[in-house]
């Protein structure tokens, strides 16, 4: 029925906690060099770019905009996304899929001149919520808590998720925070927002990711090794936290189900080799394995207890070290994509897991309204 | 250009002023609460009653113009007690709650007061999803959120 759409390039900068040295526009453009030279293609060759950026934490309006040269876009067509870059794969997948375009460069940077915490306050609506001290910590920290209360999960299971990634990202010379930690860091680590503790927490990371995408017939002819898109879905959920389900992601479930039967998924479980999930929190890549069926409401935790999702497990979660380690506002998503389909090309590195023939890569446009969410599902296989 | 060349910072403020205009729905919401009323609509489809109101129902996609008065009580569905200090938030510890007040269907963002929140094992003991809560008044009300001061322990 679709088309088929490939990521024939990946491009990643070095991620970290400051990079005085650049313009955020830069992280864009040193991603999206990359990903043309490991397509084997140059900037005349693309077609259409797909940027991303957050408005408030750039500290321009219209920040998206500002990268499309950046990203080679020059007198070419081109779209942007407030949202994270996994959005814009999605924009460029159905401009390559439509039959417009051939060739298409995504790019999303993360970038850190303002506190995140303080500048997503301003994402709530200014009538009912914004005066209260709600903000994106915040409000994950109360679907957490909500979501924790009702299933009883312990903070040593909550522990268990950071102790896995962090060990994942030890081995990842890509991503931020490369040191693995013990239960009892975790444990003891201070207080945020309460469920939250200091090493549930994300950091703050600078970076840029970028992804060329191309039509069949060019991809048969310019790439080796080809990623192909085999599902994609996206889809959102109220902004109101008062009005939903906090205890599940009801958006992601239903961009799942959308992705899993464009890729004719039944069982999950069995069908992926890996998955990349946007574990903003601890708490929230267990409610991620649930909205994707991979464990019973209230079960996720014993998939991790099992070892099920460790690096060597029946269901490798985040081999990359996932969010906690490495987080580019803005681009944690599109990142999740690029890790996935490195896993794919057999080119992970240390972090590798054996013959992956299909991967899952989840995005979530974090602070458009903050635990309401928008969640992209991204099912590629490789070639 | 050398490498010891320091890179040159240029700070950055953003200070613009809005007029947020509150529409009719959630002026109608806010006199009330200068009365100590708390007021919501009700989806004349799916029957939720919706808090804080709205104009429509966003489920049934219909317009909502039936009000109905809720109770000052209601129980905890969610919270988190901020304990870092950011920029341009409150300071710490603050108790952040989803309050579903009795006879509405969705859940009141608002502050809990009068709660132990300095030290957490104590916090945990005294603060818990499920608690009945109620509304506590600001003297000044001028038709705001935050005319309620908070919502506080049912004793
Ligand atoms: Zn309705």
């Amino acid at each position: 029925m679709s088309a088929k759409v490939a990521i024939v390039g990946i491009g990643q900068t070095a991620l970290r906690t400051s990079a005085d040295d650049r313009i955020y526009h830069e992280h864009d453009y040193e991603a999206a060099r990359l990903a043309l030279a490991d397509a084997g293609l140059d900037r005349g060759d693309v077609d259409t770019v797909i940027c991303s950026g957050w408005d408030a934490v750039d500290g321009r309006t219209i920040s998206d905009m500002h990268t499309a040269m950046s990203s080679g876009g020059y007198l070419k067509d081109s779209s942007h996304v407030g949202e994270d870059g996994i959005m814009a794969l999605a924009y460029a997948y159905m401009r390559i899929a439509a039959g417009l375009f051939d060739v298409a460069m995504v790019t999303a940077h993360g970038h850190a001149e303002s506190s995140f915490e303080t500048v997503s306050n301003v994402v709530f609506d200014p009538l009912f919520v914004r005066p209260l001290g709600q903000s994106h910590l915040v409000s994950l920290a109360l679907q957490a808590n909500a979501y924790a209360h009702r299933y009883g999960v312990s903070d040593e299971q909550a522990a268990g998720v950071v102790v896995k990634n962090r060990g994942n990202g030890a081995v990842n010379p890509r991503t931020h925070l490369r040191s693995s930690v013990t239960p009892e860091d975790v444990l003891s680590s201070d207080p945020v927002c309460y469920p939250l503790r200091a090493l549930h927490c994300p950091p703050q990371s600078v970076g840029g990711v970028a992804l060329v995408l191309c039509s069949e017939e060019m991809t048969r002819r310019i790439s080796e090794k080809p990623v192909w898109v085999t599902g994609i879905a996206w889809a959102i959920d109220s902004y109101d936290l008062g009005s939903k389900d906090l205890t599940s992601l009801s958006s992601l479930s239903s961009a799942a189900q959308k992705a899993y039967g464009m890729a004719g998924i039944s069982d999950p479980l069995r069908a992926l080799d890996l998955a990349e999930l946007h574990d903003i929190t601890p708490f929230h890549e267990l409610l991620a394995y649930e909205a994707l069926g991979l464990a019973p409401e209230g079960g996720a935790s014993r998939l991790v207890e099992a070892g099920d999702t460790a690096r060597g497990g029946r269901l490798p979660v985040n081999p990359s070290g996932g969010v906690v380690c490495g987080n580019p506002y803005g681009a944690a998503g599109l990142l999740r994509a690029a890790e996935a389909a490195l896993q794919l090309r057999g080119e992970a590195g240390q972090g590798q897991v054996p013959g992956p023939e299909r991967a899952l890569a989840h995005g979530m446009s974090a602070p458009s309204g903050a635990a309401a969410r928008t969640d992209c599902v991204v099912i590629m296989e490789g070639g | 250009m050398t490498q010891e060349e320091e890179n040159i910072i240029v700070p950055g403020r953003w200070d613009l002023p809005f007029r947020h205009t509150a529409g009719r729905i959630a002026s109608h919401f806010f006199h009330a609460l200068v009365e100590k009323r708390i007021i919501a609509t009700r989806c004349p489809r799916c029957r939720r009653v919706l808090m804080p109101p709205r104009p429509f129902c966003e489920r049934c996609f219909v317009p909502l113009d039936e009000w109905v008065e809720v109770k000052q009580q209601g129980t905890l569905e969610a919270f988190t007690v901020c304990y870092a200090r950011f920029t341009g938030l409150p300071d710490p510890p603050y108790c952040l709650a989803l309050v579903k007040l009795d006879g509405a269907d969705t859940a009141l963002n608002h502050l809990l007061g009068e709660a132990e929140l300095e030290d957490v094992e104590r916090m945990k003991e005294t603060v818990r999803i499920g608690m009945r809560v109620e509304a506590v008044w600001r003297d000044e009300r001028e038709g705001g959120i935050q005319d309620i001061k908070y919502f506080r322990p049912l004793a």
